[in-house]
Parts: structure tokens; sequence; C-alpha cells
């Protein structure tokens, strides 16, 4: 498990950050999911275009520390669009920050590939809906870039 | 029984000391004190304030029951802070339950069932404690507190690192409960396969195309051959069973509708 | 061997290759693969050409499904549609009570006509509490979920390593991230992919 300490400034300030991303269930729906809510914004549902970010509060960054595995990244507020773009495959979905999350400091150094492009780091997550976009459920974690659209 | 009664002071008297040195000199208590059913009930800017108010009563309770002599006032004592400790508990379950109980230690779990079951014995022992008086000590009565002791340690979960999780990881490698058979490890799972795929030049070069997930799978002469609905068509992936290389991962793009 | 799998072997054997030529097919990118593309969805919004929730009925090729919000789904499953429950199944695996997640296209009748269908998939990250028989106890949340192994189906990723059918590297205490099918109406749910970060 790779642990360091952040660089200032973020890094997803500079331009698109690379990283994994992975999908959860919101919106109080079946199996595991039911007890779940709608997340820190209460707006999360499965079926929309949403997503967690690790930043969206200073009560969030104390539960994802992403620093904890050297990424810095920027403070973001409910209703703030990232592009994730899958990659190898190119496909890329627009989303809103509706939760927080990953719990990236669980995750430290865990690394992804597509083809011969790797990406480490569990940096954001996406609804059920958004992340079909760009990938199958099937395949739980992949490698991305993410920017602001 | 009153050599049981006679126990319960110490029993208690120890418990309340360290769940009152805890609140006051534990650092992480303090930064978790926001996220408690406490910080609900006082409001967060009075959580820590609240919890230290509740570890100086809790030590002194505790001074009460471990110094003689034992009067009967020192079980009411204790029988009252079990009873708010109780309710307590209860609000939170009620009005807080994703918020930890601020009690013992700075885990920020919710309160369980194993938390009540110690406020039980807890309430039981004060009880009884209002009974105690002067009783020569015998073995018995020390193994009995030890197993009392034993069982309130065993129904708090912020001690469960220091025993219950070393003790399953030691089952676990005596048992080693998913250990593969011989007869399973030569089963290769299709994930194995599809992990392999999404390395390849051939899945990166065509996974733009792909409209479904993986609709069959099935093996022949050491390939397994996995098919997706694609954009006009059919994409079907040829990959080797053996050997992990990407690059010998093959592709074929129908470009017509899947025969059924 | 059925006919269409003869078809699909030779086609990928005979004459299918490593990469496929961009000149061959034409352009590769996304833009080209979706010529038919997903219509513009609104960030935030819910997506017309994804669906989730229980199946309350099966009729034919055609599921009922009830969402989270109330709202009924009519989703068609069709000759190209995927279905997946643990790894690819047929058509007879689907039952009433299943849950679903179902990405496809919104006709303009409102039928999905279903690309694919994921039935009781669930991805669930949490502390394993222990390890007994074949089974993983998840804390997941602070609710215990039992996730089971499946001998030929199961495998563990840790991190980048190929993954592997051997899942007793996963230890006591870890967190972990289980993608699996939900056995409906329990706390249960059958592992395809545990991901564990090292």
């Amino acid at each position: 498990m790779a642990r360091s300490r952040s660089t200032n400034p973020p890094v997803d300030l500079l331009g698109p950050v690379q990283g994994e991303v992975s999908w959860f269930c919101c919106g109080t729906a079946w199996g595991p999911c039911s007890s779940t809510g709608r997340g820190a914004c209460g707006t999360c549902n499965s079926g929309s275009l949403q997503h967690a970010w690790p930043n969206t509060s200073d009560a969030c960054w104390a539960i994802t520390r992403p620093d904890s595995c050297g990424v810095s990244l920027s403070r973001r507020t409910c209703g703030f669009q990232h592009r994730t773009t899958a990659l190898c495959t190119g496909v890329s979905v627009v989303t809103t920050i509706a939760d927080c999350g990953p719990q990236t400091d669980l995750f430290c150094g865990e690394r992804s590939c597509c083809g011969a492009t790797c990406a480490s780091n569990r940096l954001i997550d996406l609804t059920p809906a958004a992340y079909s976009r760009i990938a199958s459920l099937s395949t739980g974690l992949r490698p991305c870039s993410i920017s602001v659209p | 029984m009153y050599g049981i009664a006679a126990l319960q002071p110490y029993v208690i008297g120890l418990f309340l000391l360290w769940a009152g040195l805890v609140k006051l000199l534990g650092r992480r208590m303090r930064a978790q004190a926001g996220r408690t059913a406490l910080a609900r009930l006082v409001g967060p800017a009075r959580a820590v304030t609240a919890l230290r108010l509740a570890g100086v009563l809790e030590l002194a309770v505790a001074a009460a029951l471990l110094l003689p002599p034992a009067l009967p006032v020192e079980g009411v004592a204790a029988t009252g802070l079990s009873m708010g400790f109780l309710a307590y508990l209860t609000y939170a379950r009620r009005a807080a339950p994703a918020s930890s109980c601020g009690c013992l230690g700075a885990h920020s779990r919710p309160v369980s069932t194993r938390g009540f079951a110690r406020a039980g014995v807890l309430l039981a022992a004060s009880v009884a404690a209002i009974w105690a008086g002067p009783h020569p000590p015998a073995p018995a009565l020390a193994l009995a507190g030890l197993a009392e002791i034993a069982v309130l340690l065993g129904l708090s979960p912020e001690l469960d690192r220091h025993w219950l999780m070393p003790l399953r990881r030691l089952l676990v490698r005596l048992r080693r409960p998913l250990a593969v058979t011989p007869e399973q490890a030569r089963e290769i799972p299709l994930e194995v396969s599809l992990r392999l795929l999404y390395l390849s030049s051939a899945y990166c070069s065509t996974s733009a195309r792909l409209r479904s997930d993986v609709q069959e799978a099935w093996d022949e002469d050491g390939v397994r051959f996995v098919v997706y609905a694609a954009h006009g068509g059919t994409a079907v992936f040829a990959v080797p069973l053996a050997g992990g290389d990407p690059s010998a991962v093959r592709v074929a793009l129908i470009d017509e509708p899947a025969l059924t | 061997m059925t006919s269409r799998r003869q078809l699909l072997k030779s086609a990928v054997l005979g004459g299918g290759a490593g990469v496929v030529a961009a000149t061959a097919l034409g352009s590769l990118g996304p833009e080209a693969a979706f010529g038919a593309a997903p219509p513009q969805v609104a960030p935030g919004t819910p997506d017309p050409g994804f669906a989730e929730g229980r199946i309350r009925s099966i009729k034919d090729n055609t599921l009922l499904v009830l969402g989270s919000n109330w709202v009924f789904h009519t989703i068609r499953v069709v000759d190209g549609t995927s279905l997946w429950k643990l790894g690819p199944v047929a058509f007879d695996h689907v039952k009433p009570g299943d849950g679903l997640y179902a990405r496809g296209v919104r006709m303009p009748d409102g039928v999905l006509a279903a690309e694919s269908v994921w039935l009781n998939i669930v991805n669930v990250k949490g502390h394993i509490k222990n390890i007994t028989d074949d089974r993983l106890h998840l804390d997941h949340d602070d609710k215990e979920i039992l996730c089971h192994r499946v001998a030929g189906t199961s495998v563990a990723v840790y991190s980048d390593a190929p993954p592997s059918a051997d899942l007793s590297r996963l230890r006591v205490g870890q967190h972990v991230q289980v993608l699996g099918a939900w056995r409906p109406d329990t706390n249960e749910v059958d592992i395809a992919t545990v991901f564990s970060p090292h």
C-alpha cells in the first residue's frame, strides 16, 4: 500500500487526473442498496447521471483522505460537473456530484489497467446509470481520466 | 450471594474508571465527539464539554465504589448512572442511528445490540452493588469477578481489534476456509479470461464499438471465445486459456446480425 | 456446436486480428462506434436509456420492472441483449423478484430495448469481519453481508495482478470491494470478483 503526503496544489486544477472509477448504488433501491438513502447531497439516484467525489466538504475529506495516497483534489460541492473518460476506450460521461466518496485511503496504491494504460487510486464513484455508459457494470472497477467538461 | 454483591463495586468501579479516563484523556475521542449521538443531543459545539462532564461523573462514581466504605448509596448512584446510560443508548438508536455512542472509545460504529447488552449487565451489577458489604476474599469470588469483567470486555466493540480480530485471523490461518482444492484449481473462471482480455490491444481497439456485456462464452481447443454485441453486428474474441499473454488475444468484428 | 458458434470461431481464428485495422472497418473512435449515439442527457438527471428496479412479472420476452421511485419500466429482451447473473446466462435464468439494472435504447412507445441486463448485480465495499467455510462476512455500512465463494466463478483481483480463483490471500480486517449477485430477499451475495488493494 503506497502512502505519501499529497503535493499542492490539487492535481485536478492542473488538468485531467487519472485514477480508478467504480460504481455504487443510492436512492433506497433493491438489495443491499435498500437502506442506502440519497447520498450526502440528498439527491442521489442509481438511475441518474451522478457521481460521488472525495472532497465535497471537510467532513467528507476526513473520511476519504485521498491525500493519504498522495493525491490532492480540489473542493467541489453538490451539483458540480465532472467528465469521466474510460481509459483506452475513450468513451466518457458527464455527471454531477451527488454524494461523498469513494473511500480513497482504504485502497491506496491499487491499480487498474486497460490495455497498456494503467491508473492508480480510486478517485470517483459513478451511479450505475453513469458507469454503464462507459463500461459494463460487471467490470466493477476501471481506470479512467477525470476532467471538468 | 453477598459475595457476588460485594464484588460488584469493584467490577463497576474499574469499568467506570476506564470509561471516564477515555472520555477525559482520549485525543481521538475529542476529535470524534462531533459524530456521536451526544452531539445530536446537546449540539456539536457542546459535545466535547458534555463528554468531559460525563467522564467526570463516571470517575466520581468509580472513586466512591472503589474506595471504602461500601455504602448502599454508591450502588444507587451507579444504578442511576447505568439507567441514564441505557436511556442514552436508546435515544442514540432512535434519533441518530448512524452515530456512534462515544461511550468507551473513539470508534465510529453505531450503537449495537452488544452495547445494549453491556449496559444491561452494568445495570444488573449496579443494582446488586446496593447490597454490597464487607466480605472475606475468596478465590471463587475472584474468578467470578474476572469472568464478569471478561463478559463486559467481550461486549465492548471498542476492544474487538485487540482480541476478536486476532482470534479470527488465527482461526482462518488454521482452518484455511478459502483454500482451493486441486480440482477447483483446474477450472479457469470466465473473469480470469476477461481480465486478460481487457489488457489486450484487441480489446482496446474494439471496446468503443461494443454495445453489450458478454452475450456468451465457450471453451474449445484451449481457447475461450467471448462474444459481445457490437455496433452493426457482433464482436468475438479468442482468449487463450493457458499463458497470460494479452498479445495472443484475437478479435473479429462480424458486420451482420449474429445467427441464433 | 451450433452453426453460430462455428461462424464466430472461424471468423476470429480464420480472419481475426490482434488489432482491428481502422482502415478495414472505418474509424474506431467512440463517435463512430455510437453512430446511433445515445441521446444527450443532462448531467444529474435520470438517464432514459437506463432502468433499475425489481422484476414484477415476465411475459414472453418482456420484463415489467418496478423502480425504486415507484416508476414502472417495460424492458424488452432481444436477440442481441446480454444477460448477466453472476456471468452470462440465458433468458430462462431471469426470475420475478430479481433486481436489475438495464441499459439500452428507449423506444418511442416508452419500452426500453435492452442491450445489457445485469440481474441482482451489486458492488459493495466493506471490511471483512470474518471468514468461515466458503464465506466472507462483510461489514458494509455497519450491516453484515454474507459473501459466498462460488467454485469455478469467483475470483480475487489483487490490485493489478492477474486475477486468481484463490481467495485465501484475503485477510480478516481488510477492506475489499465485492462485485457479485445478490440472493433476493436475503443479506447474501454470490461473489463474482473481490477487489483487494494488495
